[in-house]
């Protein structure tokens, strides 16, 4: 097999007595869409934290492009990292988060040059063309100048995939996109996301509830409980036939509610 | 009590008038310096150098706890024991200054907090360092909000600078009493002083309000 894009390697997080990643072993692919899915308060969003460095791990190791983050080599062995290295890795990341997390003080087009300006040291000429073409990609080029206030739910969210894209990673991370929207602004940010999973070769990695939308776009399914990954698989075949009697029930909860 | 219109208006009102602008230039560069020391202050507090944080969290407790006027007899009568003299002026801007810089760190800390943790949680995922974190996102969210306690403690400020009087700035309090020593007439000089504190200050609440106005309407319009 090819160096996986992303490892956790017996990664471990606890917040106090609480073991919410428990030696959590992932590998994915370079390009691979993986849903991560449970129950809520599983603690599956914590997978994408750490991975973008939000939450400090307690054990294990997290490789990226086969360079381990939150550590770093020296001679053979692996010693904690350096802010310098872990920014130099974090770089490869975007995330969108469930809570938008735009900067309501900047227009949309200061969300998505800002960070390529001061982050990657663009001239501001090429970062505003480059967040105007992802404006226009996300369909919100009329509204570069408009504060995230004067947007609805769905389009903030997509200023926000256009701000994450900005910085032209090769990881996305979706935390529970769609789950602080008004249902009818759903479809248009699952739409972006899907454009996106189809015609790029970014590695994705999505927290959701929508599992028509995990089983459609994914290339994986997760089913996270208990700290640990208790049952993945090509997502048709884990949806009509889960392996474990836990997947099988939350399935059986999920779809008839949904 | 008695009351003469033409002392009030010939004798008092213009000696009042040139103590008012020491008055205002104290308040100004007093609240200037709270401001521009009370914001380096918190940054330090909160920052993530334990000692110098905890050191810092110390200063401030203590020019919070220790009366003002202690502070300025203080400044005034011991500065010059270690060769530094200062003109009372000085003295006074730097004592207010002060005192007010440790008042305004905690508001700053409270603005500093009440930012949500995903602004912090969105430049880290954008791999903005944190300077450019702090400049950028959390002081430009931390400010609006705090504007009115800012201005509130301009207005306090304003109402505090008698003290200076006893260490002989030649504020409108000093004038007033200078007055009342060399003419053996107090009505006048004070009731004076306080109604043009009085109007300074409805004039200086009015201003703190639109300035909140324009602030708010940048922001969330």
């Amino acid at each position: 097999m090819k160096t996986p894009k992303i490892r956790f390697d017996k990664v471990t997080k606890r917040y106090g007595e609480l073991t919410v990643l428990d030696s959590l072993d992932l590998d994915i692919a370079p390009g691979e869409v993986v849903a991560v899915i449970g129950p809520s308060g599983s603690g599956k969003t914590t997978v994408l934290r750490v991975l973008m460095t939000l939450e400090r791990i307690n054990e294990g190791v997290i490789w990226i492009d086969g360079e381990p983050m939150n550590r770093m080599r020296q001679g053979d062995a692996l010693v904690p990292a350096s802010q310098a290295h872990v920014r130099k890795l974090r770089s490869k990341i975007g995330m969108v988060f469930q809570s938008f997390n735009l900067f309501p003080h900047m227009t949309v087009l200061g969300n998505c040059i800002e960070a390529p300006i001061h982050s990657l040291g663009l001239p501001r000429a090429e970062a505003e063309a480059r967040a105007e073409g992802l404006l226009a990609k996300v369909g919100l080029a009329d509204k570069r100048n408009h504060y995230p206030s004067q947007l609805s739910g769905g389009q903030q969210q997509r200023v926000a995939i256009a701000r994450a894209l900005a910085m032209q990673p090769e990881i996305l991370l979706f935390d529970e996109p769609t789950s602080a929207l008004d249902p009818e602004m759903v479809g248009e940010v699952l739409e972006v996301i899907r454009e996106l999973a189809r015609t790029h070769s970014y590695t994705m990695l999505l927290v959701t509830h929508q599992m028509g939308f995990a089983r459609e776009v994914a290339d994986r399914v997760c089913f996270f409980e208990g700290g640990k990954f208790v049952e993945q698989g090509e997502p048709n075949a884990f949806f009509t036939q889960p392996q474990s009697p836990r997947a099988a029930q939350f399935l059986s909860k999920v779809l008839q509610a949904g | 009590m008695n009351w003469d219109w033409t002392f009030a208006i010939h004798t008092v009102m213009p000696r009042l008038l040139s103590g008012i602008i020491t008055t205002i230039e104290v308040t100004i560069l007093a609240f200037l310096l709270a401001v521009l020391l009370g914001l380096p202050l918190m940054l330090l507090r909160v920052g993530k150098n334990r000692s110098i944080s905890v050191i810092v969290g110390e200063i401030v407790e203590f020019l919070r706890s220790t009366p003002l006027l202690v502070q300025i007899f203080f400044l005034f009568y011991l500065l010059p024991e270690v060769g530094i003299t200062l003109p009372p002026f000085a003295t006074g801007v730097l004592a207010i200054g002060v005192y007010y810089a440790a008042l305004c760190s905690e508001v700053f800390r409270a603005g500093f907090e009440a930012v949500p943790r995903g602004q912090w949680e969105a430049c880290t995922a954008l791999n903005l360092g944190r300077y450019r974190t702090m400049r950028d996102v959390i002081i430009p969210q931390m400010l609006p909000p705090i504007v009115p306690s800012l201005g509130n403690y301009l207005i306090v400020i304003f109402k505090e600078t008698p003290l200076l009087s006893f260490v002989a700035v030649a504020e409108m309090m000093q004038a007033a009493k200078l007055i009342g020593a060399e003419f053996y007439r107090f009505s006048e000089a004070i009731t004076l002083t306080g109604l043009l504190f009085l109007i300074l200050s409805l004039i200086c609440a009015a201003l703190v309000r639109w300035v909140e106005f324009i602030v708010n309407r940048r922001i969330y319009r």
